[in-house]
């Protein structure tokens, strides 16, 4: 559960990084999409369990199964045993009636630390030998990729040719980059491209081969932190299949075909919408906008009277600016003082250190502020859960267990509603029993709490009518306690201790 | 309740009017093979208490006054020169052929006294001359205190008061019981009307299915942190020992027995905790609070064995 919990917290944390660090309401829409896409299949196994849900685990039909049934079970549930099935879904009982192993087959999804524990067969010692060997190989791989990218003059360049490719596409989206890598003309990107995709490549082997969460994970945020850093604000094109790719990786593993399909559609769809409907940077409104900014910054010289941090003709060369970038001016571009603005909106535009605690801080903020409406689910899941392998309890095969099960849910009744005695002994709670509750109840609930002593304390097994007396008595506090609950009561018994439906 | 025991109760309810909870304590401790203190002022029927009891189940009764000059020779008997046979002869004293003997004012006679008595109690046995003579089964105690006029006596060490199962004083009878007495002995001793309904065998196999019944770790884990949290109470200079937690536990499942259970259940520990109890505890000085406000202090405290067993969730260490 927390593990599960974890990889949807950074994932939301990086979502909020660049949510709230984008200045562009096209990617902003894309980023919350695939956040929404990431979390809608799997949200009900990444915050709820995946069988806490399910439908046959609810104890819907109120019967002891008894031997004869357990025996008629579908046999479309079971198959043979294979070497390297996992021993913990051998189905033991029908094994030992047909004398063969045989697995139970159920679609509930398996954790993988169960693969762990099964016993070796000699196939299975040998694919996982070829798994190592290929994970070692995979890494050196990747290893290499990455120092030949940084030692070789020409990859370096490339790359450097690359991530400008990057920052204009960046750029069509959103008016601006900070930088420019300083790259001769037509430097090919082709030995870069090689090494890039042998390294995509390895570590995307890796990610599928070892079946680690972590990796994708610790991609997930440098990628998000890249962007952050250069400010870039990616084509919708190229950010959501990086991310919904990363998205798959991280679901739980084997992820269900109608979850990966879903996912598919709704990445689809989105990236779709986000790309006909809000293509990028208006450069009318932006170039509208810089004029506004400008004018306000005149206004409020003229308001403080005073020029401090720029001199008289910089403020000039501020007006012609827009329009010379417009028409492509070049010889405003040789002036100084044209540069010098450039040298100022750098200064201004790139983050600074402090800028990146800002963000950080700001960024940890607001998916604190994403996380924490899931918790109370969280925790409400718990005390559910727990209810639930109560009712289960109820119809235990032994008549002691289920008395007390049944017992422990009338006293977390009362409990809840006030009406109990602490730390008195249960046959005692009578004592303090207000008299709202039905006629006779207090003489029942104690010959109840006798059975439960009974069941509790004596060796002897309990008889069968008791269980039928307890569950009469827990349908009578319930009806009873319910009526009389105020509304406040009624939503605690119903959300907070989960005692009914 | 049991039957037979229950009709035991009744023959003795004959002659003690309305104290039905303090006789079936003592009948619980009997059964536990314990002896048991009275402490009282005289005159509540503790001689009578104990004579009907000894009648009812058909021991051997024997009872003694003690004053300071009771000596242990008394009790254990002695050997004597005979002049026939010309060998020393060993002559019972008072304890050494009774199954119930009942010591009056046992805090009269000098140290030296209780302290063989004491001994007898818990050995079973008394050693006279050097030689090992075996007490009756069973060998039953009920020891009494006078709170008043103790002008002269050898109050029992804390030690030794260890040594008794219970501690518990009958009290006056109430106005209705005293006047239903009253009415009733006009012409006749009640004492007569007891009648036998169980024989010394039978006590003997009550006794063994009382040491049968079934203590499930939950009771002895209440046991264990009721006496445990009686150690570190605040008000409190000695706790309950070992021992007394192991008589707390004889106790209860004899508790148990006599409602006619073969379990005991957190109610048998709590119904019998007081008494087993009271005279185990030492205060610090100048406390404030009486020994019985602890122990429904410590009662209150600790988290009762049904709660544990229900919500194990809840379990601390």
């Amino acid at each position: 559960m927390r593990r599960r919990f974890f990889g949807g917290a950074v994932w939301l944390f990086c979502a909020a990084c660049l949510y709230f660090f984008e200045n562009n309401t096209g990617t902003r829409i894309v980023l919350l999409g695939s956040l929404a896409a990431f979390l809608l299949p799997p949200v009900r196994a990444a915050f709820f369990g995946a069988d806490a849900l399910r439908d046959e685990d609810r104890p819907t039909q109120r019967t002891v199964r008894t031997f004869s049934q357990m025996e008629e079970e579908e046999p479309g549930d079971v198959r043979l045993y294979q070497p390297g099935d996992p021993v913990r879904r051998i189905h033991w009982k029908l094994s030992a009636k047909r004398g063969e192993l045989l697995i139970r087959e159920s679609e509930v999804i398996t954790d993988p630390r169960d693969e762990k524990r099964t016993i070796p067969s000699p196939e299975a010692a040998g694919k996982d030998r070829f798994r190592t060997r290929a994970i070692w190989v995979l890494i050196v791989l990747a290893l290499i990729s990455v120092a030949l990218l940084f030692l070789l003059p020409q990859a370096h360049l490339g790359t450097q040719a690359l991530c400008n490719r990057l920052f204009a596409a960046s750029e069509a989206v959103n008016a601006y980059a900070y930088r420019y890598y300083p790259v001769p003309e037509g430097q090919s990107a082709a030995l870069a491209c090689v090494l890039l995709s042998l390294f995509a490549g390895a570590l995307t082997g890796l990610m599928i081969l070892s079946g680690s969460r972590l990796l994708p994970l610790v991609l997930v945020a440098a990628c998000t932190l890249f962007q952050v850093y250069f400010g870039l604000a990616l084509p919708v094109l190229i950010l959501v299949p990086l991310y919904s790719f990363f998205a798959v990786l991280l679901m739980r593993r084997p992820v269900p075909r109608s979850d990966l399909l879903a996912f598919g559609v709704l990445v689809l769809v989105l990236s779709l919408v986000t790309a006909l409907l809000l293509p990028g940077v208006d450069p009318a409104t932006e170039r509208a906008s810089e004029a506004v900014r400008d004018r306000l910054s005149e206004l409020s010289q003229s308001f403080t009277g005073t020029v401090t941090e720029a001199p008289e003709g910089e403020t000039e060369t501020r007006h012609i600016h827009p329009r010379s970038l417009a028409e492509g001016d070049q010889a405003a571009r040789t002036e100084r003082t044209f540069r010098l603005v450039t040298v100022l909106e750098k200064q201004i535009s790139q983050p600074q250190w402090v800028d990146l605690l800002k963000i950080l801080l700001l960024a940890i903020l607001s998916s604190l502020l994403l996380i924490l409406p899931f918790t109370p689910f969280l925790l409400l899941n718990a005390r559910r859960k727990k209810a639930r392998e109560t009712e289960k309890r109820f119809q235990s095969e032994d008549t002691a267990e289920a008395v007390r099960a049944v017992f422990s849910r009338i006293v977390q009744w009362l409990d809840a509603t006030g009406r109990g005695g602490g730390n008195r002994l249960y046959r005692y709670w009578p004592q303090n029993f207000s008299d709202d509750l039905p006629e006779g109840y207090a003489e029942r609930f104690s010959r109840c709490a006798m059975d439960v002593e009974e069941a509790t304390y004596s060796s002897h097994p309990l008889p069968e009518e008791k269980r039928a007396r307890a569950l009469e008595l827990l349908r009578e506090t319930e009806k009873a306690l319910w009526s009389a609950a105020d509304l406040k009561q009624k939503f605690l018994l119903k959300y907070w201790m989960c005692l009914c439906e | 309740m049991r039957p037979q025991l229950e009709s035991v109760l009744h023959e003795v309810e004959k002659v003690i009017v309305g104290k039905r909870e303090a006789i079936s304590k003592i009948l619980t401790a009997l059964l536990a093979d314990g002896h048991v203190l009275l402490d009282d002022v005289p005159g509540v029927g503790k001689t009578s208490l104990a004579v009907a009891l000894s009648r009812a189940v058909g021991f051997s009764f024997q009872r003694i006054q003690f004053t300071p000059d009771v000596l242990p020779s008394d009790l254990v008997g002695f050997s004597m020169y005979d002049k026939l046979s010309g060998d020393f002869v060993y002559r019972p004293g008072a304890i050494s052929r009774a199954h119930l003997v009942l010591g009056d004012e046992i805090n009269r006679a000098s140290s030296k006294t209780q302290s063989a008595l004491l001994e007898a109690m818990e050995e079973h046995q008394v050693t006279v001359d050097g030689k090992t003579y075996p007490l009756e089964t069973p060998f039953l105690v009920i020891a009494t205190e006078n709170s008043v006029g103790t002008a002269g006596t050898q109050p029992l060490p804390y030690a030794q008061m260890d040594r008794f199962l219970i501690r518990l004083s009958l009290g006056y009878p109430d106005y209705e019981a005293q006047m239903a007495m009253l009415r009733d002995r006009q012409d006749q001793d009640p004492q007569e009307t007891v009648v036998r309904v169980m024989d010394r065998e039978e006590w003997i196999a009550r006794q063994r299915e009382a040491r049968a019944v079934t203590v499930k770790d939950a009771i002895l884990d209440y046991i264990t942190r009721l006496t445990m949290a009686s150690r570190d109470h605040e008000k409190t200079e000695v706790g309950i020992s070992p021992r007394g937690a192991l008589c707390l536990g004889r106790m209860a499942k004899a508790w148990a027995y006599l409602e006619g259970r073969d379990y005991v259940t957190g109610a048998d520990v709590q119904a019998v905790f007081a008494d087993v109890c009271a005279h185990r505890l030492l205060l610090k000085e100048n406390a404030g609070v009486t020994v019985q406000e602890v122990l429904s202090d410590l009662i209150r405290k600790t988290e009762n064995p049904d709660r544990r067993g229900l919500f194990p969730g809840l379990r601390k260490k």
